[in-house]
């Protein structure tokens, strides 16, 4: 008999805040650990933490986010373009492939701190970071998607003497949406991520500041709330894209690999 | 089905003198639609080797025929098809259809292709996916809407107009697959075992509505298939091609009354003709 | 033959021309940048040849404990995914939770790493650990579990044991799967080590020396850092590619493309 998946996930969820209760337990009562409080607070007072900061960390996430956001869409635009182009033209596509996959392997978050470096300002320095993490998978999931498009299909409208235009507009755009999309699930948490860390490398606010400040300011449960928001933001940007997802692509389609259809 | 126009009720009622009159008139006086001219198909396969796919095939099919491409895999049949859509450049030889070439046929949208799998597109509804050659061709959104509204009911799935490919079933998809063929209206149909992946239900019952669609449009059929029952019942003649290579080896002619129904497949005629092709393949019949 | 020569030649040449135009300053002028702000190429390239001893042993650390991170990271993930095999209606919520661990940036990860453990290595290993669990959780699940219709069965005629189940059609089922995690997780943990440097307190890595020499306003050796970081992070790839070429030489994946040999018209390719 196939429980419910909510009621699997809520027994999950209980069983992992039980473990976390315990260990909090253990190394404050038992093991009597000093540091017991900053390596793994009690779930109860995180919670309270949260409770009575939630709007100072609220205004922190969303600074962060804001910026992250805008470079986000850009790169998404820009991505899509480029696997356009790429699936257009053959050329295109043998010149920027091979430098696609090698992106992929450039540490994008290390290059954080020197983009910093360049270009100064911190609200250009997030939106080039973020534009650049998302550009390049959805640039390798989109044509993917263009890639995927089946023969049949393209025989149709090659039978029909479709322009190109139109084999664009009414066949291989709509195909490729789920495999775009795709691409921003995976380039979503990540952008948050990278903003996360230009806060860090000299902001005045933002969920980054407020981690690090709180670290070496000794307040331990602020930094615990952080850390649970900023998860939070990683899981939030996740679901909205999903959202997005569920909203442009409404038809049922072929399930695609979570974590990522890249360049294969 | 529905029979919107007073034409086609009075086709009904007095089809089969009709019909057997139009028999004889189009097998009289029908000049040709097709000419295949010596075509010949060869291509390396995936290991290198060359294949001869057709060798000199030549035929001709006239305006108003329904015929059969008939044979086992390998025989060029689907090869040949794709040549006459355009979708494939033959080795050597010719296609003619009215006087032009496949490629000029294409341009001009002449005519209506039915694939083996329905093709739909899963993020259009059945409406849509009717709608998107006139779409392609520009027709005006008020003809569009007549053309698709006509076609459905002609394949009798009005009612599915706003559900996804999804949602139906293979045969009905398939018959989204024929009403969007015949949108265009096309002087000629290619069909590339259209009913193949259906059972046999099923396709029988296809095959009735195709013949009755054909009785009322009058056009053009290349029917491509490996099942003889299915040729025999459907066509004027039957071309039967061989593999290895793919050739043109016996042109049967099929004159069997029309319409024809359930109670043809059980005649003696029927199965004499069923008979006789399969004879001519036991001679020729080799596995590769 | 020229299409493969194309195929190398074409990418090499905009990558020369790229570099070519970064050296001559053009990118400096179009973003008015001055020569000790950005590196020039032959810059980034002698600070590397002057300083190679260090960059590779800093390299070393940083490759290692990524791939440490990586080996448990992956082992985990793959005990999750068998746990959600075996039990089909509750091994779901394992997989989820590690989905939500994985949500956690990097930069979160990274300083409770560094209150749970005291060396350097060891906080590195730990955020890569959590890093590369969830990918390989997922993909492996979906290789265990994901099987063609009717395998199942045809076990089941053979009254086959879950454990020949396991070994015989699900294991090797599930290889494929498990190669796509580990080109993903190869990448990020390259980066979650890197980034874990900037936290840690190491004093050495590729993330340290990227740091460390930014702060001394060494730009040429940071580049020169990151470049090396990158051609790392590309031989790692390289070699995981080839080991799957061995090892599932019969997936679809790795067969060439057309193998039907039907020359279709190239317009229809073109309109593709």
């Amino acid at each position: 008999m196939k429980h419910s998946k909510a009621l699997v996930i809520l027994a999950w969820v209980s069983g992992v805040l039980l473990l976390w209760e315990l260990g909090a337990y253990l190394l404050t009562a038992v093991i009597r650990d000093p540091m017991a409080g900053t390596k793994l607070p009690y779930p109860q007072s995180v919670v309270v933490t949260l409770g009575g900061n939630w709007r100072t960390l609220g205004q922190a996430a969303l600074v962060t986010l804001s910026k992250a956001t805008i470079g986000f869409a850009l790169g998404a635009v820009v991505g899509y373009l480029l696997a356009v182009l790429m699936s257009v033209s053959r050329i295109a596509e043998q010149i920027a492939f091979p430098y696609l996959i090698v992106s992929q392997m450039i540490p994008v978050l290390g290059l954080a701190p020197i983009i910093f470096n360049l270009v100064r300002d911190m609200d250009a320095s997030r939106i080039v970071i973020a534009a650049y993490i998302t550009f390049f998978p959805v640039a390798a999931n989109s044509l993917s998607g263009f890639k995927s498009v089946e023969t049949d299909k393209r025989q149709l409208m090659y039978s029909y003497a479709a322009s190109q235009r139109a084999t664009y507009a009414k066949l291989m755009i709509p195909s490729s949406l789920p495999y775009f999309f795709a691409g921003l699930k995976i380039a979503a948490p990540m952008s948050v991520t990278a903003s996360i860390l230009v806060d860090m490398l000299g902001s005045k606010s933002g969920i980054g500041v407020k981690l690090l400040y709180s670290l070496y300011g000794g307040q331990v449960d602020i930094f615990w709330a952080s850390v649970l928001t900023s998860a939070a933001m990683g899981i939030a940007s996740y679901l909205i894209v999903l959202l997005a997802e569920r909203v442009c692509v409404p038809w049922r389609t072929v399930a695609l690999v979570d974590t990522g259809v890249r360049h294969e | 089905m529905n029979m919107p126009t007073v034409e086609a009720m009075s086709g009904i009622e007095s089809r089969p003198i009709i019909d057997a009159m139009s028999f004889i008139d189009h097998r009289a006086k029908a000049k040709n639609l097709i000419n295949i001219d010596h075509i010949s198909m060869i291509y390396k396969n995936s290991a290198k080797k060359e294949v001869v796919a057709l060798k000199d095939v030549s035929l001709d099919i006239k305006e108003g025929e329904f015929v059969s491409l008939l044979g086992p895999s390998g025989c060029g049949k689907t090869t040949l098809l794709r040549i006459i859509a355009d979708l494939l450049d033959p080795s050597a030889g010719s296609v003619r259809i009215a006087g032009q070439s496949p490629r000029e046929n294409r341009l001009r949208q002449k005519y209506g292709m039915v694939f083996q799998s329905p093709v739909l597109f899963e993020w259009r509804t059945v409406r849509k996916n009717v709608c998107l050659p006139l779409e392609i061709m520009n027709v005006p959104r008020e003809e569009r809407e007549r053309r698709v509204d006509s076609q459905l009911d002609m394949v009798g799935l009005s009612a599915f107009a706003n559900s996804y490919p999804f949602q139906l079933s293979g045969g009905m998809q398939q018959r989204v697959g024929i009403a969007r063929a015949l949108a265009i209206k096309p002087d000629l149909l290619l069909m590339d075992e259209p009913f193949s992946a259906l059972d046999e239900f099923t396709r029988e019952k296809l095959n009735e509505d195709l013949l009755d669609i054909w009785h009322k449009t009058h056009k053009t059929v290349v029917f491509v298939t490996h099942n003889i029952s299915e040729a025999v019942f459907l066509s004027d003649r039957v071309f039967v091609l061989s593999p290895h290579p793919g050739r043109l080896s016996s042109v049967i002619d099929i004159d069997l009354p029309r319409p024809r129904t359930q109670d043809t497949r059980e005649s003696p005629e029927f199965f004499a003709l069923v008979s006789k092709i399969r004879k001519s393949f036991e001679g020729v019949y080799r596995l590769s | 033959m020229s299409e493969k020569i194309a195929k190398v030649l074409l990418p090499a040449v905009l990558g020369l021309a790229f570099l070519a135009l970064w050296q001559f300053g053009a990118f400096h002028s179009l973003l008015g940048l001055e020569r000790f702000q950005l590196p020039v190429p032959s810059e980034i390239v002698e600070a590397l040849a002057a300083h190679l001893p260090k960059a590779l042993s800093d390299c070393g650390v940083t490759v290692s404990g990524a791939f440490i991170g990586m080996a448990l990271g992956s082992l985990l993930g793959f005990a999750i995914a068998v746990v959600a095999t075996a039990f089909p209606s509750w091994g779901y919520g394992g997989l989820v939770i590690v989905s939500a661990l994985n949500s956690i940036p990097i930069v979160a990860l990274s300083p409770i790493m560094n209150r749970w453990f005291s060396s350097g290595m060891a906080q590195k290993i730990g955020v890569v650990t959590i890093v590369t669990m969830a990918a390989m959780a997922i993909n492996a699940y979906r290789g265990l579990a994901d099987l063609k219709p009717f395998s199942l069965d045809l076990m089941r005629s053979y009254v086959s044991t879950k454990r020949d189940v396991f070994f015989r059609l699900r294991l090797p089922n599930c290889l494929p799967s498990v190669f796509t995690a580990l080109k993903i997780n190869i990448t990020s943990a390259m980066i979650a080590s890197i980034v874990s440097e900037y936290f840690a307190t190491s004093t050495a890595g590729l993330g340290f020396g990227i740091k460390d020499n930014l702060r001394k306003a060494e730009m040429a050796m940071g580049w020169a850092y990151i470049t090396v970081a990158s051609i790392v992070g590309i031989l790692l790839y390289l070699a995981i590619v080839f080991v799957e070429r061995k090892a599932i030489a019969w997936h679809a994946s790795q067969r060439p493309v057309n193998a039907d040999g039907v020359k279709e018209k190239r317009k229809m390719r073109a309109a593709s």
